[in-house]
């Protein structure tokens, strides 16, 4: 009992492991590329998602000068988590290009086939 | 003078985004505006040792927030040595790289080269001063931009393969010492290294189980992007298959800085009060263990130069890990010692066999007979790093070793002595066969030549660090008085 | 692609995007947002009309060169604005109020931080634009 009522209490850090615990099985058991790349963002945006809800509290207020609200959420974890939103997106983009050129290289993104192709070539 | 550390990253960052405005049209100054900004960091780096040294150690707060509101670079010793080796090993990398790059590394992307290498260095630097825990994250995942860019700009199917499984593994990494980071802030409030460690009693009495995932998590992630023994499947293709000022760069500096920032995040943030609580040194002592032998065996099976370097790699991780996870003085300084050590024989050696690869095109070491006589400075300065790696007395390897051993009997573990003894046989078996069949065998290799003499920048690069190899191996003094003070600092907190 | 429906809710569409986008940028240091997300939906703008009209078309209005120039640029000013503060005798990236010194909770009352945004602005938006020119030139090669 105790545990489900905890896990009812905090139930967006128990959906972030859910989600992450999803994208990382994505990123290790899928052989395409491309959904690696899915599963590694998913993973991330779990991650994302742990981070803001440490700060959340709810019915407050973001923190801005000269508003009404008098309480206020924690607004470091939306900050840091801008930040790793930017790297986020800079990495897709950074594997995006790469796989690209496996693509253009090999002619699949599934890496079991790259795999083939390369045992075959030595 | 407190500005300067703050300018050393500045400045790499503002000329990496300037290069690819400037040289658009004449990709060719890009080399030396590189090298001169390297060379006057370097100078300025040098000078806030002396500073510190007279002064004592100082904090920078950024857009002038104390903590705990603002970031803080905290500039002690631990931070400086690295530095300095940081960016001792790029200056070399970056005039080694005048020439070897012509040959790798198409024409026109000469300067995305450098705008990369800069992001890396700056990010390298960023992680040695930070203060500050999601400072470090943000540098670190700079870093592996950085370094998956300048390993998949060589146009081959292998480096682009490479840079993708880095790139992946690298996130994973990043991921978990992200969610570390949010574990710890969580249960302490604060993100400044100084702050959490002041607030960790508490929070380890309140949520010890948050403390141990944080800290399982951090090992983990830094684990795999300092390629700790079972998370280092990325680096032997990753470091193979680069162009070799890459090679030397990532091989030579860039996992040891993953490796300092745990060194710095385990005893500063978690202190040693836990240590003795988590046995998470006992997992690291296990995993650098099988780190030495493993990576040394992997590398005695290899038949490519460069594979095996990037193998023996693994295994020198295992002695730095080592060194710190037995937490008496002498090892720590072993450990911290051999970070410096290890960055000039690896980064040599890359060079030196990336010299191989430029003058004669061929990489399989069964192809090396007779090389010596007919690349005689160059097998020279390999034999310098070979014997260096295997820890013959004379030369800088050994003087890690010793201090590693010294350690371990402080320590009480003398197995650890056997388990360097042993390691080094093993070095002995994979390096010395190369030496002996360039100099000593009486056959010639295949006589490709690509170019006929090998231009005096890299020459000149290969002599400077083998010189240096043995001057450190023969008057380490200076090295080991500042290693002991950072050290010192860091046992002390 | 020569959808005339979507050609022209995409033109009608564009001007409020792009406000918006400027509004969120240059309102940062007053509203949730910033120079970061104001620069995505600038970005993000331009792509959408590279995507309705032809890339060749987008890439009239908006040069790659230019675009990666501006790049450069964002990231310069905001190195330059942050060694403003050092040259204030304080530290890197210090705020200095006596610039732009309007009263607090105003567009003008931030200091440094509008012309900090506006160069993260830019920065982004053209980042955004240039990686996908990049990303669609690798995949037509």
């Amino acid at each position: 009992m105790r545990i489900v009522n905890g896990i009812a209490q905090n139930y967006f850090y128990f959906a972030s492991m859910v989600i992450f615990l999803i994208g990382f099985h994505t990123m290790l058991t899928h052989s395409n590329l491309i959904k690696k790349i899915l599963g590694m963002n998913i993973m991330e945006t779990a991650v994302f998602l742990f981070v803001v809800s440490i700060g959340y509290v709810r019915g407050r207020a973001a923190p801005v000068v000269g508003g009404e609200a008098q309480q206020f959420v924690n607004p470091l974890p939306s900050a840091l988590i801008l930040t790793g939103l930017v790297v986020g997106v800079s990495l897709t983009a950074f594997a995006l290009a790469l796989i690209i050129k496996v693509y253009q290289y090999y002619g699949t993104v599934d890496a079991d086939e790259i795999m083939q192709i390369r045992s075959e070539e030595r | 003078m407190t500005h300067v550390p703050v300018f050393v990253i500045i400045s790499c960052l503002g000329l990496a985004f300037a290069l690819p405005v400037l040289c658009r049209f004449r990709p060719r100054p890009a080399g030396w505006l590189v090298r001169a900004l390297l060379m006057l960091n370097t100078a300025l780096v040098a000078r806030v040792l002396l500073f510190v040294n007279h002064q004592g150690t100082f904090y920078y707060h950024l857009g002038s927030w104390p903590p705990p509101w603002g970031i803080e670079l905290s500039i002690d010793y631990l931070g400086l040595f690295t530095a300095l080796v940081v960016h001792g090993v790029s200056l070399a990398v970056v005039f080694y790289a005048q020439t070897d790059l012509a040959g790798e590394v198409d024409p026109r992307m000469h300067h995305w080269y450098y705008t990369l290498f800069l992001l890396l260095l700056a990010s390298m630097t960023g992680i040695c001063f930070s203060g500050d825990f999601f400072n470090i994250f943000v540098f670190v995942e700079i870093a592996t931009i950085g370094a998956c860019g300048i390993i998949a700009l060589k146009r081959h199917p292998d480096c682009v393969e490479a840079s993708l499984k880095y790139l992946i593994l690298s996130t994973l990494g990043s991921g978990l010492i992200l969610l570390s980071l949010a574990i710890l802030y969580m249960v302490t409030g604060h993100l400044n290294l100084r702050y959490i460690a002041q607030h960790m009693p508490t929070a380890w009495a309140a949520y010890p189980l948050n403390v141990n995932i944080s800290l399982a998590l951090l090992v983990v992630g830094f684990g795999v992007k300092a390629a700790l023994f079972p998370l280092h499947i990325w680096l032997p293709d990753a470091h193979s298959s680069a162009p070799a000022p890459s090679s030397a760069i990532l091989s030579g500096v860039l996992v040891k800085i993953y490796a300092v920032a745990l060194i710095r995040l385990i005893h500063t943030v978690y202190g040693h009060k836990l240590h003795q609580m988590i046995p998470v040194t006992q997992v690291l002592l296990l995993l650098a263990t099988l780190a030495i032998f493993a990576g040394s065996l992997f590398a005695i099976g290899q038949r490519d130069i460069k594979r095996m370097l990037a193998y023996s790699t693994v295994a020198q991780m295992g002695y730095i890990f080592l060194g710190v996870a037995l937490l008496t003085e002498n090892a720590v300084v072993g450990g911290v010692t051999h970070i410096f050590n290890h960055a000039l024989m690896k980064s040599m050696l890359f060079m030196a066999a990336g010299a191989v690869v430029y003058q004669k095109g061929f990489r399989r070491i069964s192809d090396f007979h007779g090389l010596g006589r007919e690349m005689p400075i160059t097998m020279a300065v390999f034999g310098i790093g070979a014997l260096s790696m295997v820890g013959i007395p004379g030369f800088n390897g050994f003087i890690s070793k010793v201090y590693l051993a010294i350690g371990a009997l402080d320590a009480g573990r003398p197995v650890y002595v056997a388990v360097i003894l042993i390691s080094s046989l093993l070095n002995a078996a994979y390096y010395l066969p190369i030496v002996t069949r360039a100099f000593f065998n009486q056959e010639t290799g295949p006589a490709t030549f690509r170019v006929d003499r090998l231009p005096l920048s890299m020459k000149a690069t290969l002599v400077i660090l083998g010189g240096l190899c043995i001057y450190f191996g023969l008057v380490p003094g200076s090295l080991l008085r500042l290693v002991q003070k950072a050290v010192q600092s860091l046992l002390a907190t | 692609m020569d959808d005339v429906v979507l050609q022209t809710v995409t033109l009608m569409l564009l001007p409020f995007i792009q406000t918006y986008g400027i509004y969120i940028m240059v309102n940062g240091h007053l509203t949730p947002g910033g120079g970061f997300a104001g620069g995505a939906v600038l970005g993000i703008s331009l792509i959408l009309y590279a995507l309705t009209f032809h890339v060749d078309e987008a890439a009239k209005v908006y040069p790659r060169r230019k675009a990666e120039a501006l790049e450069s640029l964002g990231a310069l000013v905001f190195i330059f604005i942050g060694l403003l503060g050092v040259l204030g005798g304080a530290a890197f990236l210090t705020n200095n109020t006596s610039f732009l010194s309007g009263q607090a909770g105003t567009l003008l009352g931030g200091g440094f931080i509008l012309p900090v945004t506006v160069a993260v602005g830019l920065k982004v938006a053209s980042t955004v634009v240039t990686l996908f020119f990049h990303l669609l030139e690798e995949e037509k090669r």
